[in-house]
């Protein structure tokens, strides 16, 4: 038989991991990105994500501790190696993903060496992140919460809630309104037995609002426990409201409510969601916690308040987090881009922003100040803290203005302490290959990445991460901006 | 139809209009906004105004109500002609453009419409008046199809050329009727243009950069001065030697046949005016070849088409011209012969 050979666009798939440390659990999947050249082969490539698989999902672990404000970090490691043992992977097979370090786990005395640690082992570009507001979006988007509100337009709210914390993130025709994160979890009251073994902090501090006396060692006061579950679904309900009282100042962590909008519908995610959708496997080791996540599960079915909003069914529970962790946090460059492979991977860049307010003229004038700005904010130590320049509102460009802004950022570059590291341009318009080559030009021994087709913020930080076969660089967003309208 | 009864209705719909005028003299309403569908996605606005003749309506009352059709070769109007084009192309960019999102009356989605409209240049969400299209999305239309016909039909500024070095030749064709109705004349050069290239041109270089108007002269004089310079930086910093460029008038692409038989470069780049369309009159190809020569075949050549300011950015499309020539050199082919040694 004569094998026709047929015209193949460009195509390459990448692995992506996620790894969620949470308070009460630790998980892990593998996923797998493929890449392809959406151009026809004759015009200039665009390359997009396709498809994603997820090839691999860990059972759920509990998260390993030393103490109580320590982490295991060996015994996660471990848990990490056996797993992509498991999935049949070696750490440098992966060219993408995120570690998150969710709940109050973030908060342990060696969180940032854990994320750190395992950023730098479990693979070579894959990257650390934490925050409050952070971990609400990437569970809305592993949740399925985000792909709802863009197909449907309605604007819902994502309640992930795990062992210490609630954290929800609001969209709207998948455009983010807002976030929000209250110490409402599972964990926050663990038993032994019938007996008491831990409250945390926020709890008592409610307690004490209530007068209310718990302690260690007391049973369980199946009444009060009840009270508390039930106060929690009812602050969660004046939380989407964005109506909390002051006395509800004990739960929240960090900024109040931000959204603006009305919330058509809610989903559940997390430990708790999986309490009350029950999704996974029971067999495949979710034991059981002793703690009160059953209970508020069940206060917050039952709960009338948050009856009055539609209940949308997530598409995963408990690994919503480590799922959007290891499938949402990625995006592609644009296919012509500069970018000298030496140096990367970049890590935890923040953003500068720069707004041509098109008008090239005017904004050249500004640049230098700009930059001054950029490094006073970003390294008012002058320890040598890079950061990336945004530039947007670009007005049309010709060659010549394309040198001008050349020159006038290699100007400008001269306020940084050590202006030989690499200059990091991120652009809103697909003009990185010919910008990065005309700063290659006027400056020959400069090192410069320079990036299109990535929409970021002032204030985010962003990863680069290595050259890929099709000359894109899969690049990570850490967002914490909202976007109003 | 008889001629009277022609002129019986023309007179009572001049008479009509003129009533109208009267009532409604508000000169917003001879502004018609377009949003710049090439410009990106945010309605980037030009306002065109559009001049109602209050001269012909004056004329029409003294001249007893009849019509008087004047012609673009009328030379006894020309004066008040080439005025009405000077204020017809008065552009001036406000801020309040015609979202075209507003095309719709009430849209049932209004943010789902923008992201949509957003995706495409085409001609989508524009609302109707009936079972037609309102008359902003009309006249935006007569607008683009004629800015086409223009670009087919125009000549490529001389100074462009003087600015950018580039001398002068030509094809077979001699004017622009036959340049449309025998395409295989503009695909060979002409004996003294032969000749020209002979005496001006450096023989066999790595690359070998030409330029022609093709069907859309305006597309060169947009377009072309960025792709040349950006292609040429390009070339430059990646160490590939050029050739001493030229300007083809009145070329099809397999000119650049000739061109390879004459000078002999290793790669061929012909910067040509694209077939304008109704969303860009201005856009421009760049057809790559390796060695063409007599007889090669459509398949050995490769195109970066759609470089116009809303579409590949020209100066972005220099810069990667000069990374797919470097690809070309590699695999010392082009075109389909590219794809399968690629691959």
């Amino acid at each position: 038989m004569v094998s026709i050979k047929r015209y193949e666009p460009q195509k390459e798939d990448i692995l992506s991991a996620g790894i969620d440390i949470g308070t009460s659990t630790t998980k892990i999947v593998i996923s797998k990105f493929s890449l392809m050249n959406m151009a026809g082969g004759m015009h200039m490539p665009r390359i997009e994500i396709i498809n994603k698989e997820v090839l691999y999902r860990s059972p759920i672990y509990r998260t390993p501790l030393l103490t109580a404000t320590k982490i295991d970090i060996k015994a996660v490691e471990n848990i990490v190696k056996q797993e992509y043992a498991k999935a049949g992977i070696q750490p440098n097979d992966i060219r993408t993903g995120a570690v998150i370090i969710t709940g109050e786990t973030a908060t342990k005395e060696n969180a940032q060496e854990m994320v750190h640690t395992l950023s730098d082992n479990a693979g070579e570009f894959l990257v650390a992140t934490a925050g409050p507001d952070l971990e609400g979006i990437i569970a809305a988007k592993g949740s399925g919460a985000y792909e709802y509100s863009k197909k449907t337009g309605k604007v819902i709210a994502n309640i992930d809630i795990g062992g210490g914390t609630a954290n929800v993130a609001v969209y709207k025709s998948g455009k983010l309104c807002g976030t929000c994160t209250l110490h409402i979890g599972g964990r926050l009251i663990e038993f032994n037995g019938e007996q008491i073994k831990s409250v945390s902090m926020p709890i008592k501090k409610l307690f004490q609002q209530w007068g209310t006396v718990l302690n260690i060692g007391d049973n369980r006061h199946i009444a009060v426990i009840q009270k508390l579950t039930d106060y929690m679904s009812a602050v969660i309900a004046r939380m989407l409201k964005c109506e909390l009282l002051s006395s509800d100042q004990p739960l929240i962590l960090g900024h109040e409510p931000n959204w603006k909008e009305k919330i058509d519908g809610i989903m559940f995610s997390g430990g708790v969601g999986e309490c009350i959708y029950r999704y996974e496997n029971r067999s495949s080791g979710i034991s059981q916690y002793d703690d009160i996540g059953e209970m508020l599960a069940r206060s917050l079915k039952e709960s009338k308040e948050l009856s009055s909003w539609e209940w949308i069914n997530p598409v995963e529970t408990v690994r919503a987090t480590v799922l959007g962790a290891g499938t949402q946090t990625t995006e592609i460059s644009g296919a012509t881009i500069h970018a000298d492979s030496s140096d990367l991977p970049i890590r935890n860049l923040p953003v500068y922003e720069f707004d041509f307010d098109n008008n090239l003229f005017e904004g050249l004038k500004r640049l230098p100040t700009a930059f001054q700005n950029a490094v006073d904010l970003y390294d008012s130590q002058r320890e040598g803290q890079n950061f990336s320049l945004y530039l947007t509102n670009l007005p049309y460009l010709g060659f010549r203005d394309v040198q001008q802004l050349a020159g006038g950022i290699l100007d400008s570059i001269k306020a940084k302490p050590n202006p030989k590291q690499p200059l990091v341009i991120v652009l809103e318009s697909d003009h990185a290959k010919v910008l990065g080559q005309t700063l290659q030009v006027q400056n020959p021994t400069q090192s410069i990445i320079c990036i299109d087709q990535i929409r970021v913020d002032q204030g985010d930080y962003i990863d680069i991460g290595h050259l890929l076969q099709t000359n894109v660089v899969p690049v990570v967003i850490k967002t914490l901006t909202f976007h109003h309208q | 139809m008889n001629p009277e009864l022609v002129e019986k209705v023309t007179k009572m719909i001049v008479e009509r209009i003129q009533a109208q005028q009267e009532v409604e003299s508000n000169p917003a309403a001879t502004t018609v906004k377009f949003w710049n569908h090439a410009q990106g996605t945010e309605p980037s606005v030009t306002a065109r105004t559009v001049v109602t003749d209050t001269n012909s309506i004056q004329e029409n009352n003294h001249g007893k109500g009849l019509v008087q059709f004047r012609s673009y070769t009328d030379d006894t109007s020309a004066s008040s002609v080439g005025e009405k084009v000077s204020t017809n192309q008065k552009e001036s960019s406000t801020k309040a453009a015609i979202d075209p999102s507003h095309g719709i009356d009430n849209p049932l989605n209004p943010e789902e419409l923008k992201d949509l409209v957003s995706k495409t240049p085409a001609r989508i969400g524009v609302g109707r008046a009936g079972l037609r299209p309102k008359t902003n999305t009309w006249l935006k239309f007569r607008f683009d199809h004629a800015a086409a016909v223009d670009a087919v039909y125009g000549d490529v500024q001389e100074n462009l050329l003087t600015r950018l070095e580039l001398f002068k030749v030509n094809t077979l064709v001699k004017d622009k009727e036959t340049y449309i109705r025998r395409p295989d004349l503009g695909r060979k050069l002409s004996e003294e243009a032969k000749q020209m290239i002979k005496e001006k041109c450096r023989k066999s270089p790595t690359v070998q950069i030409i330029v022609s108007d093709g069907l859309s002269s305006s597309a060169v004089d947009e377009n072309a001065e960025d792709v040349f310079l950006s292609l040429q930086q390009s070339l430059q910093s990646l160490g590939l030697d050029t050739g001493t460029p030229f300007y083809i008038e009145k070329g099809r692409v397999a000119v650049m046949d000739d061109v390879g038989e004459l000078i002999q470069p290793k790669v061929v780049v012909l910067l040509i005016g694209e077939r304008p369309g109704l969303v860009s009159a201005e856009s421009l190809s760049a057809y790559l070849c390796y060695m063409p020569k007599k007889g090669t075949i459509e398949a050995d050549r490769m195109v970066i088409s759609n470089i116009h300011k809303g579409g590949i950015p020209p100066v972005e499309a220099g810069a990667y011209l000069g990374t797919v020539i470097q690809k070309v050199l590699k695999y010392e082919a082009s075109g389909v012969s590219l794809v399968q040694k690629e691959s």
